[in-house]
C-alpha cells in the first residue's frame, strides 16, 4: 500500500501519457485531456506545500534565533502584505500592482544585474588563456561580447577598414552562434535527452523509485 | 504615490547594490523581502489562476447539486473532479510525520505524468528535429544549391556534433582515435560555453543599465 500503489500509480500514468501521443484517436485524446487537467488541478496544492516548507524553515529559524534570525520577519511582512492584497482582491488589484512594479520588480531586475558583477569577477579567474581550451572559450566569448554591441561593429568598420567585410564584428558573432555553438549546443542537446528518455523510462518501469524516499 | 513608488524602489535597488561593497543590514533586509514577496506573488497567481478555476470551480460545479435548495440538474458526473482535488490534497500529508507517506501519491501521479509525456516529446522535439537540423544541409549539397562555404558549414555542423556527442560517450575509453575526436569536441563545447558567458554576461548588463538609468533619470528626476 504504501510502496507498491505509488509505483503502479506511476506505471500506469506514465505508460497512459505515453500513449496517447502516439495515438490520434479520440478517445486517447480526450483521456489525455482529463489526465493534463487532473496535474493542472494537483499542481497548485504542490506550490502550497513548497510554502509551508518554507514559513516552517523561517520559524524554526526565529525560535532558534540563528544568525539573523530577525530578517525571518522580513519575508514574512513581504509574504502577508502580498498575500493579504492579492488574494481578496486578485493580481489585477491596483494596490497589489502597485507593489509588483515599485517593490518586485526594481529587486527582481537588481538582483540579476547584480550577477553583472560578479560574473565579470568569476571571468577575471576563469578566462586567463592558460590552455588552448581555455583561449577557445576567452576568444569565443569576446567575440559575442564585442558583436552584441554597436561599439563592435565602429571599431572594426574603423580599424580595420582595409578588410573586404563590413560590420565584421557581429557577422562573426552571428556565424559563432549559428556554427560551432549550435553544434555543440545540438550535442548536448542530443545527450541530454536521452538521458531524458532513459531516465523517464526507469521511472515508469520503476526501476528508479528515489521519489518514494525511505523507510516501509 | 507614484513619487513614492520611484523612491521605494531606488531605495531597494541601492540596498542591493551596497552588497557590492560588503554584506550589511540594508542588502539583507532587501533580500528577504524579495523572497518574500516573490512567494506571496507566487501564491496570489497560483490561488487565482491555478486553484481556483482549476480546483475550486470544478469542485463547487461537483458539490452543487446536492447543496440544499439548489435544483440538482447538473447530476453526477462533476463529482469525477473530486479525484484530483483529493489527491492533490494528499499534498498537505507531509504536515504529519505519521501520514507522511500519503504524499508518494500525488507525486507517484505527477512524475508518471511527466516522464510519460517527456517519452514522446523529447524524441520529437530534441532528437528527431535537431538530428533532422543538423543533417538537412545536406539536401542542398546534394541539389547543387548550397555554395563551397555553405557545404563547409554544413560539414562543420555535423563534425561538431558526432565530436561533442563522443566527449559525452563514456561505454569506451577514450584512446586512439576516439581521443582526438574527444577532444574535437571538448573544442566545440568550449567555444559553445563561451558564447553562452558571452550573451548571459550581455543580458546582465542589460539589466545593470536599465537600472542605473531608473537611478538617474527616474529618481534623481523627481529631485531636481
Amino acid at each position: 500500500m504504501k510502496r507498491q500503489v505509488p509505483l503502479v500509480l506511476c506505471f500506469l500514468f506514465g505508460v497512459v501519457m505515453c500513449f496517447t501521443q502516439f495515438s490520434p484517436h479520440s478517445f486517447s485524446q480526450s483521456i489525455y485531456d482529463e489526465v493534463v487537467y487532473w496535474a493542472l488541478i494537483m499542481s497548485p496544492f504542490a506550490l502550497a506545500v513548497g510554502t509551508i516548507t518554507l514559513i516552517q524553515t523561517h520559524v524554526i529559524r526565529i525560535r532558534r534565533r540563528t544568525e539573523h534570525w530577525q530578517y525571518s520577519f522580513v519575508v514574512f511582512a513581504g509574504l502577508l502584505t502580498m498575500v493579504a492584497i492579492g488574494l481578496p482582491f486578485g493580481p489585477q488589484h491596483p494596490a497589489f500592482a502597485w507593489l509588483f512594479n515599485n517593490v518586485q520588480v526594481p529587486l527582481d531586475a537588481t538582483m540579476f544585474s547584480l550577477l553583472a558583477f560578479l560574473i565579470a569577477s568569476a571571468a577575471f579567474r576563469a578566462f586567463r588563456a592558460r590552455t588552448f581550451e581555455a583561449s577557445l572559450l576567452l576568444i569565443s566569448a569576446m567575440i559575442v561580447l564585442i558583436g552584441n554591441v554597436p561599439v563592435g561593429d565602429l571599431i572594426w568598420n574603423t580599424v580595420l577598414s582595409w578588410l573586404p567585410w563590413d560590420n565584421g564584428a557581429s557577422e562573426a558573432r552571428q556565424w559563432i552562434l549559428g556554427n560551432p555553438n549550435l553544434s555543440a549546443r545540438r550535442g548536448i542537446i542530443l545527450g541530454v535527452s536521452l538521458g531524458v528518455i532513459s531516465q523517464a523510462i526507469r521511472l515508469i518501469l520503476g526501476i528508479e523509485r528515489s521519489y518514494i524516499g525511505g523507510g516501509d | 504615490m507614484e513619487i513614492f513608488g520611484i523612491w521605494i524602489a531606488a531605495f531597494l535597488t541601492l540596498c542591493i547594490y551596497s552588497f557590492l561593497y560588503k554584506d550589511n543590514p540594508f542588502y539583507r533586509f532587501a533580500e528577504h523581502l524579495f523572497v518574500g514577496m516573490s512567494v506571496g506573488y507566487g501564491i496570489v497567481l497560483s490561488v487565482h489562476q491555478g486553484f481556483i478555476p482549476f480546483a475550486w470551480e470544478p469542485f463547487w460545479a461537483a458539490v452543487k447539486p446536492f447543496w440544499p435548495g439548489v435544483p440538482r440538474e447538473a447530476g453526477w458526473s462533476g463529482l469525477w473532479k473530486l479525484i484530483p482535488i483529493g489527491v492533490g490534497l494528499l499534498f498537505f500529508s507531509g504536515v504529519s510525520p505519521r501520514h507522511t507517506w500519503l504524499i508518494r501519491y500525488p507525486t507517484a501521479i505527477l512524475i508518471g505524468f511527466g516522464a510519460g509525456l517527456s517519452i514522446p516529446n523529447v524524441l520529437r522535439a530534441n532528437i528527431f528535429e535537431q538530428t533532422r537540423g543538423t543533417v538537412e544541409p545536406f539536401a542542398s549539397v546534394h541539389a547543387g544549391t548550397l555554395s563551397g562555404w555553405g557545404i563547409f558549414e554544413a560539414v562543420l555542423m555535423v563534425a561538431g556534433v558526432i565530436c561533442t556527442l563522443t566527449y559525452f560517450f563514456f561505454s569506451v575509453e577514450h584512446r586512439g582515435p576516439l581521443k582526438w575526436i574527444s577532444k574535437v569536441g571538448i573544442a566545440f563545447l568550449m567555444i559553445g560555453f563561451g558564447s553562452a558567458f558571452g550573451n548571459t554576461v550581455m543580458g546582465r548588463v542589460a539589466l545593470l543599465i536599465q537600472r542605473v538609468d531608473f537611478l538617474i533619470n527616474d529618481w534623481i528626476g523627481t529631485i531636481f
